[in-house]
C-alpha cells in the first residue's frame, strides 16, 4: 500500500487539493462579488459561512489523504465547484436560505465520509438489495399517503419539521437493488435461445414490479422528472447488464406509451408539454415561467450581466427550478457553459470509474448512479432552457435542497470508493507485471 | 459490459453536448434578437432604472433630456413640436415613436447589438442611457420650421457631400411631452399632424420632376443642352391636351430655357423622345420609387411600370404628373446626388453614440457613395438648375452672395390647390446644402416654394461658415 501510495496516488491527492483551493476560491469570490453589490451594508458573515461550508471539501479530502486512498481526483473538485455556483446563486436569489444551504452541503460531505469509511466494498450491500427495494417503495408511498404538496407536487415528507424530498434518496436505494437483480440474473438472461426466453420474466419480475410501483407511485405524487429520471436509469442498468437491444427497444416503447398517456390523462402534463411547445401561447399564464427562463438566458448574452446585475427574480422559482436560467443571465454563456462542462467531466469520470469497475455489481452501480446524475443534470438544465419539457427536479449539487445535497454526496462518495477500488486494482496490475518483467 | 458502459456514458455525454450547442443559439445566435423582444420585461425595466439618454444636435444643443417628477421619468422637449416628427415621444400609452424607438436600446444604454458589448455590463449596471448625436443643426431646423410657416408641409435639407440630414420639419406639428393627454384629438385631426410628412408623405412631384426628366434624356443621349424644343401653348398627346403654365407660349427654345422656364410643353416632347424606360431607370436609381434606407421609416412613393405607361402616362411622366408619387426626403436625396456630381449619399440622421460621461461609443459617418448619375450629365443639370434660379421661375431662391441651384414645382392634385414644390443647392459650384421644400395645397411653387427653401438654404450656409465650412 505504501508502494501504491508513492507509486503516483499522492500525485492524485494533489492534484486534488489544488483544484478544490480553486472551487472554494471561486465561492468565495462569487459570494464577495454578490455582497458587495447586493447586500454591501450587511455583515459578512454568510461570506464567512459560505467559504467555511467549502473548506469542508478539504476535510474530505484530508480524509482521502489520511487513509491513502486512490480515488478519482477530479470528482471531489468538480462537486466542489458545483456547489460553490450553487452557493453563489442561492445568496443572490434567496440570501436567507444560504446559511441552510451551507449547512445541506456540510451534512452532505458528512454523509460523504461517512459512507466511505463505512463501505469498504460494495459487494457487502448487495445483501440489502431487498431491504433496499422494500424502504425504496416504502418511502415512496409514505409520500404519497403522509406528504406535503409544493409547487404542485406531492414529493415532500415531513419529518419532525423538516420537508425532506424522499424521491433523492430512493434514487439510489432503487439503483443498488437493480444492480443486484441484475447481477443475479445476468448469466441468464444472456443465454441463447428459447431457454433463456421462458425464464426471462420470472427472473425480471421482481425488478419489473418495483420499478413500475416507483413510476405508479411517482405519477401519484405528480413528479414526473424524477419517474423519467428513474426510467432511464433502469432502461440504462438492463442495457448495461444484458446488452439486449430488444429490451431498449421494448423499454423505449413503453416509454413513448407511457408518455402518451399521461399526456392524454393528466391536465398538468398535457400544460407542460403544449407550454413547451409554445411558450408564447401562453405567454402570460402557464408559458410564463419558461419565457422569462428564455429571456434571462437571451439577456444573460455571451458573459451575463453580471452577478446582482440582471433580474432573474423575474422567473418564478429562480432559485430552484429556474437556477440554471439565472446563471445564464447574470454569468452569460460563460456561466451555462461552465456548469454544462462540469456536468460533463463529473459524469465522464464517473463512467471511467464504472468500465474500471471490478465485478458486475460495482460497475453495475456505478453506471446506474453516473447515468442517474447526468440524467437528471440533463433533465432540469434542458427542461428550465425549454430544450425538453420542464419537470421540476434539482440539478445535483446545484440546486438548493438538503434531501438533493445528502443524496448526491452519498452518490459520489459511491463512486469515489469504486474508483479508488478500480484505481488499486490496476496498480496492483501494472505493479506485478512491472515485477515479473524485471 | 465496458463497451456497453462506455455506450451509455457517451449517451449522457452527447445528451450534453446537444444542451451546449442549444444554449450557444439561445444565447449567442439567438440572444440579442430574443432579448430585444417587446415582451423581454427587463426592457421596461431598464426604461424605469435608467434615466434616458439625451438627444443633441450637431452642436451639442439638448433637444431632449429628462427629468424626474414625483418620483417618476419625465421626457423633456426642449423644443416642443419643433422636433416632435424626427424625436418622436416617449408615451407610458401609447409606446415610443420615431428615433425615441428606433434608438431606444441605446437610449437606455443596452446596445447588445454584438454579444461582446454585452460584457460591459459585466462590471456594473449603466444607471443612464447613452446620448444620441444628431446630424441636425438646430439653427437650419428652426429656418426650416420658420419657412413653413403656417403651411401644411415638409423641409430635408442635407450634406449632399456626406448625406447628414440638417434639417427635418414637417407641419401640422404636435407637442411630443403632450401625446398622452391630446391623442385623442391628434390622432382624429383632419390634418394628421402625427403624419410625418418629411418622411412618410407621398405626393406627385411635378415640375421638380424635371431634372430627372433631363438626366435621362442626356444620359439616353436624346437630348444636348443645344437641342431647341418646341414650347407652343399647348401639346395633343393621343387625345390628352397639356397646356403651359398660365398657357404661355414661347416658341422655339434651347434645353436650358425650357427647363428655366418650366415648360410643360417642351418637356412632353423631350419626354417622348427619350420614352419611358430611361426615364425610369434615371428616377429609380435616384432613390426613387423604393424606401430609402433611413434611421426612420420612410415611405417608398410610386414609380409606374415604363411598359403599361403608355403616350399619355409618358407624357404625364414628362413634367412629373400621372401616377407618380414622392417623398420630400426622396426629392433632397435626389437634389444632393446632383449636387454631388451624381455621387448618391445615403441619409442620415444619427451621427454619434455617446456616454453619459461624453465618451463616443460609435461614431456614423457617410457610407461611402454610389454612383447614380454620370459626373458629366449631373453638371449639366447642376447648371441648368443654376439658370432656373439666375434667370428662371426660381429666381425667388436667389441669395445675394451665392448661386443657388434649383428646380420649381407646382403640383396638380385632386384635393384643391396645387402642392408646391422645390428643390435646390448651394453654393452651385461646391454645394454644402441641398434640400427640398414641400407646401401642400400651396400654389405655384416658385412663388411660395423658392422664397422659403431661399430662408433655409442661408440659414444651413450661415451655420456651416460659423462651424468653419466643415461638413
Amino acid at each position: 500500500m505504501n508502494a501504491l501510495w508513492r507509486a503516483g496516488v499522492a500525485g492524485r491527492r494533489t492534484r486534488e487539493r489544488g483544484l478544490l483551493a480553486g472551487a472554494a476560491a471561486l465561492g468565495v469570490i462569487g459570494l464577495s462579488a454578490v455582497h458587495t453589490t447586493l447586500y454591501p451594508a450587511d455583515p459578512w458573515r454568510p461570506v464567512v459561512i459560505g467559504g467555511v461550508a467549502l473548506l469542508g471539501f478539504l476535510v474530505v479530502h484530508g480524509a482521502l489523504c489520511v487513509s491513502r486512498s486512490a480515488a478519482d481526483e477530479l470528482m471531489l473538485p468538480v462537486a466542489a465547484g458545483l456547489s460553490a455556483i450553487g452557493l453563489v446563486m442561492i445568496y443572490r436569489l434567496r440570501p436567507e436560505y444560504l446559511i441552510r444551504q451551507a449547512a445541506w452541503v456540510a451534512l452532505g460531505l458528512a454523509a460523504l465520509v461517512l459512507i466511505l469509511g463505512a463501505v469498504r466494498d460494495l459487494r457487502g450491500v448487495r445483501r440489502y438489495a431487498y431491504v433496499c427495494a422494500a424502504a425504496g417503495l416504502a418511502l415512496l408511498a409514505a409520500t404519497v399517503v403522509f406528504g406535503v404538496e409544493r409547487n404542485g407536487a406531492r414529493q415532500w415528507l415531513l419529518l419532525g419539521g423538516v420537508a425532506v424530498e424522499p424521491g433523492e434518496l430512493v434514487k439510489l436505494l432503487l439503483v443498488v437493488f437493480f444492480a443486484a437483480v441484475l447481477t443475479e440474473q445476468r448469466a441468464a438472461l444472456t443465454l441463447p435461445g428459447r431457454r433463456r426466453r421462458r425464464a426471462e420474466l420470472g427472473r425480471l419480475g421482481p425488478m419489473l414490479l418495483c420499478c413500475l410501483g416507483a413510476l405508479l407511485l411517482l405519477v401519484f405524487q405528480r413528479d414526473l422528472g424524477l419517474a423519467m429520471l428513474y426510467y432511464g436509469v433502469f432502461i440504462a442498468m438492463l442495457y448495461v447488464a444484458t446488452g439486449r437491444m430488444d429490451y431498449v427497444a421494448a423499454g423505449l416503447v413503453a416509454f413513448a406509451a407511457g408518455a402518451a398517456l399521461c399526456y392524454h390523462w393528466f391536465g398538468h402534463v398535457r400544460v407542460r408539454v403544449d407550454v413547451w411547445a409554445d411558450p408564447w401561447a401562453h405567454a402570460s399564464g402557464a408559458g410564463y415561467q419558461i419565457l422569462q427562463g428564455l429571456y434571462a438566458l437571451a439577456t444573460g448574452g455571451v458573459l451575463g450581466t453580471g452577478l446582482g446585475a440582471g433580474h432573474p427574480m423575474l422567473m418564478p422559482a429562480s432559485y430552484t427550478d429556474m437556477v440554471f436560467p439565472a446563471i445564464g443571465e447574470e454569468l452569460g454563456a460563460a456561466g451555462t457553459f461552465s456548469v454544462v462542462a462540469l456536468y460533463l467531466i463529473l459524469v465522464g469520470r464517473m463512467f471511467r470509474a464504472a468500465v474500471r469497475a471490478g465485478g458486475a455489481f460495482e460497475a453495475l452501480v456505478a453506471v446506474g448512479v453516473a447515468t442517474a446524475l447526468g440524467l437528471q443534470a440533463f433533465i432540469i438544465l434542458g427542461g428550465s432552457t425549454r430544450l425538453i419539457p420542464l419537470t421540476g427536479i434539482p440539478a445535483p449539487f446545484l440546486t438548493y435542497g438538503g434531501s438533493a445535497a445528502v443524496a448526491n454526496f452519498a452518490a459520489l462518495a459511491v463512486l469515489l470508493g469504486v474508483s479508488a477500488r478500480a484505481s488499486g486494482r490496476q496498480r496492483q496490475m501494472e505493479a506485478l507485471r512491472g515485477a515479473a518483467d524485471r | 459490459m465496458a463497451r456497453r458502459t462506455a455506450n451509455v456514458g457517451r449517451l449522457i455525454a452527447g445528451l450534453l453536448v446537444l444542451l451546449l450547442a442549444y444554449l450557444a443559439g439561445v444565447q449567442v445566435v439567438w440572444g440579442p434578437h430574443l432579448a430585444g423582444s417587446p415582451q423581454n420585461p427587463r426592457l421596461a425595466i431598464a426604461a424605469e432604472e435608467t434615466r434616458w439618454g439625451r438627444i443633441l444636435d450637431r452642436r451639442l444643443t439638448v433637444l431632449a433630456d429628462s427629468t424626474v417628477q414625483g418620483g417618476r421619468q419625465v421626457r423633456r422637449y426642449a423644443d416642443g413640436p419643433l422636433y416632435a416628427h424626427l424625436l418622436g415621444y416617449r408615451s407610458a400609452r401609447y409606446g415610443l415613436a420615431s428615433l425615441e424607438l428606433r434608438y431606444d436600446p441605446e437610449l437606455l444604454g443596452m446596445p447588445a447589438a454584438a454579444p461582446w458589448e454585452a460584457s460591459l455590463g459585466l462590471f456594473g449596471r449603466t444607471a443612464r442611457g447613452d446620448d444620441l448625436v444628431l446630424t441636425i443643426d438646430a439653427a437650419v431646423q428652426q429656418a426650416a420650421a420658420a419657412a413653413l410657416g403656417g403651411h401644411r408641409g415638409a423641409v430635408v435639407a442635407l450634406d449632399p457631400r456626406t448625406g447628414a440630414v440638417l434639417a427635418l420639419a414637417s407641419r401640422p406639428a404636435f407637442d411630443p411631452a403632450a401625446v398622452d393627454a391630446r391623442w385623442p384629438v391628434l390622432s382624429r385631426d383632419p390634418a394628421a399632424p402625427l403624419l410625418d410628412r418629411a418622411t412618410a408623405g407621398q405626393y406627385p412631384p411635378g415640375s421638380s420632376f424635371k431634372p430627372v426628366v433631363l438626366a435621362a434624356s442626356l444620359g439616353a443621349g436624346r437630348a444636348t443642352q443645344r437641342t431647341t424644343l418646341d414650347c407652343a401653348a399647348s401639346v395633343s398627346v393621343d387625345g390628352l391636351v397639356i397646356t403651359n403654365f398660365e398657357h404661355e407660349a414661347y416658341g422655339m427654345m434651347s434645353v436650358p430655357r425650357a427647363f428655366a422656364t418650366s415648360c410643360n410643353v417642351a418637356f412632353v416632347h423631350l419626354g417622348l423622345a427619350t420614352v419611358a424606360g430611361p426615364i425610369i431607370r434615371t428616377a429609380r436609381t435616384l432613390g426613387l420609387g423604393q424606401a430609402p434606407r433611413f434611421d426612420l421609416p420612410a415611405a417608398p412613393g410610386y414609380l409606374p411600370d415604363p411598359r403599361s405607361l403608355g403616350r399619355r402616362g409618358l407624357a404625364e411622366l414628362s413634367f412629373g404628373q400621372g401616377s407618380l408619387l414622392v417623398t420630400p426626403l426622396q426629392m433632397a436625396v435626389v437634389a444632393a446626388t446632383i449636387a454631388n456630381g451624381g455621387v448618391a449619399m445615403r441619409p442620415f440622421v444619427l451621427r454619434q453614440v455617446r456616454a453619459p460621461d461624453g465618451r463616443v461609443l460609435a461614431a456614423y459617418a457617410e457610407r461611402g457613395g454610389r454612383d447614380a448619375l454620370p459626373a458629366g450629365i449631373a453638371a449639366q443639370v447642376a447648371a441648368d438648375m443654376v439658370e432656373a434660379v439666375r434667370d428662371g421661375t426660381g429666381a425667388a431662391a436667389q441669395l445675394p452672395d451665392v448661386a443657388v441651384a434649383g428646380k420649381t414645382g407646382t403640383a396638380d392634385n385632386p384635393h384643391g390647390a396645387p402642392d408646391a414644390w422645390f428643390i435646390a443647392f448651394a453654393p452651385a459650384d461646391h454645394p454644402t446644402v441641398a434640400l427640398a421644400v414641400l407646401l401642400e395645397n400651396a400654389g405655384v411653387g416658385g412663388q411660395v416654394a423658392a422664397p422659403a427653401a431661399r430662408q433655409v438654404l442661408a440659414a444651413a450656409l450661415r451655420a456651416q461658415a460659423a462651424r468653419g465650412g466643415r461638413p
